[in-house]
């Protein structure tokens, strides 16, 4: 059997973090290669359905992002971001899935910061093993 | 098997049906077309499986149990919160590991269970000021004050909200799992809080233990309380109209020194919370809650009681929404809550 290749999945808001990832891209930064980016218009735009239905569909593991507290495009969708997301992991945690939710803040000027992210939460996804969700999901 | 066959197109369901009052919807004319044409209907996923117009037809008809076969399989209606939870029980049949999160582990050793049912995930979803989970620590004070020692059966949802939405094969899968949960405990005798579980686990289950709703273990139980509240009760269709149990929850309000003041719509007549099985909260079903609440209001009482979590959470829920504009001076419990803090530190 081939080694275990977590499937991420990242969604971005189009004000920070979406053009944080293109930073890292233009700074020719390297990461792994195992999550697919979805972008959304603002972070609170991410209903708990999204992550559930994504799980449910086989992903190993969610990263939300979003700018920072304070810097919101729409003035303070990220707040609400925060607490629904801490609500899932809540929840995500009961259902036997926790650690596979994971929220960053990254601002548009953190290229960096979202290589580190992606790279450490591929590796913590890739520790856990792959979600008892994922039947056969070839990549 | 729905008996739909029965009936004779008298109309009185459509005449007492609550959300004909808010919305052009007919139980007849779904019948009709139904038995006659073969032709489905979107009334369906209008009904509210509240069994008002059950209760008050001549010929017996059982039209929710007609609307939940018609449901089956099909593409579901106006779910509430985005299906949220119906994603959760979905993913719960897939995992292992998952059950309710509560923590008391109560007397492991007896022979009664009490299960609390899904109110870990209201707390976690609903941004009300209700605590769900005091419903399973004031439940369980209860039972212990009354000397019943139960354990925490923790087992995965109870599926009655599939079931209504016309998933059945998760239900089925629930079902499945939680009978061979409730086996593996070892109990003879299983306690719900909730009216749907009681409902569920009676009638949709095939279940080796007797089930039974917690006010009608309390309705003869001497808690020592003598609150001297006026209180109004409010029947939620699961325990009233589906189960007829209508006068252990007043009892056990009465024995506990409360005065029990009823609404216009008592009993078999009372009106629904608007909201079953998760669907279909919308501006139709909130002008149903809206007129619950003002007849909890007329009565002049300071608690209005229900049994059923979800009662509870879409009455709480409309009651914060009308605060800017109207004043409900009573608050809205659970029988176990408005009892546990009662019998307050004892």
């Amino acid at each position: 059997m081939a080694e275990f290749e977590p499937n991420i999945l990242t969604f971005n808001c189009n004000w920070c973090s979406y053009a944080g990832a293109d930073l890292a891209g233009v700074s020719r930064l390297q990461y792994p290669t195992n999550n697919r980016i979805v972008r959304v218009m603002c972070s609170s735009r991410i209903e708990p359905t999204f992550i559930l239905e994504a799980l449910k569909e086989g992903a190993d593991g969610i990263l939300v992002t979003g700018c920072h507290i304070g810097d919101c495009h729409y003035i303070e969708g990220n707040v609400h971001t925060d607490e629904r997301m801490k609500e899932m992991m809540d929840a995500l945690e009961h259902l036997g899935l926790g650690g596979r939710l994971r929220l960053e803040w990254v601002s548009a000027a953190e290229g960096k910061k979202f290589q580190e992210t992606i790279t450490e939460f591929v590796e913590n996804i890739r520790a856990l093993g792959p979600s008892p969700l994922r039947k056969g999901v070839d990549d | 098997m729905s008996n739909i066959q029965l009936c004779y197109q008298c109309g009185k369901c459509t005449a007492i049906c609550p959300v004909r009052r808010v919305v052009k919807t007919s139980p007849r004319s779904t019948i009709y077309n139904n038995t006659v044409y073969r032709t489905g209907s979107d009334d369906i996923w209008n009904c509210l499986t509240c069994g008002l117009c059950y209760d008050g037809c001549p010929q017996g008809v059982d039209y929710p149990e007609f609307v939940k076969e018609e449901r089956d399989s099909k593409e579901d209606g106006d779910l509430a919160h985005k299906g949220v939870f119906t994603l959760l029980t979905d993913m719960m049949t897939d995992l292992e590991e998952s059950r309710t999160s509560l923590d008391e582990a109560g007397n492991t050793d007896s022979k009664i269970g009490y299960y609390p049912g899904c109110l870990d995930f209201h707390d976690m979803f609903f941004n009300l000021d209700v605590d769900f989970r005091s419903i399973a620590d004031s439940s369980m004070k209860l039972l212990n004050s009354i000397d019943l020692d139960p354990k925490l059966i923790k087992m995965k949802c109870c599926g009655h909200d599939q079931l209504w939405q016309g998933d059945k094969g998760t239900f089925e899968k629930l079902k499945d799992q939680n009978t061979k949960l409730i086996a593996q405990s070892g109990i003879e005798k299983l306690v719900t809080s909730c009216a749907e579980c009681y409902r569920t686990l009676s009638q949709d289950y095939d279940l080796p233990v007797e089930v039974v709703h917690i006010s009608q273990l309390l309705k003869d139980a001497d808690l020592g309380i003598d609150s001297k509240t006026t209180v109004t009760y409010h029947d939620s269709c699961r325990l009233g109209r589906h189960m007829g149990e209508y006068e252990a929850p007043r009892e056990a309000l009465a024995s506990a020194g409360s005065e029990v003041v009823e609404m216009k719509h008592n009993r078999n007549d009372s009106w629904c919370c608007g909201v079953s099985s998760m669907m279909n909260c919308n501006d139709r079903s909130k002008a149903l809650r809206k007129a619950r609440l003002d007849e909890a209001k007329d009565t002049g009482a300071q608690v209005l009681i229900t049994t059923c979590p979800k009662c509870l959470a879409h009455l709480n829920c409309m009651k914060d929404e009308q605060e800017s504009i109207e004043q409900y001076d009573y608050d809205i419990k659970d029988l176990t809550v408005f009892l546990a803090e009662q019998m307050g530190g004892k």
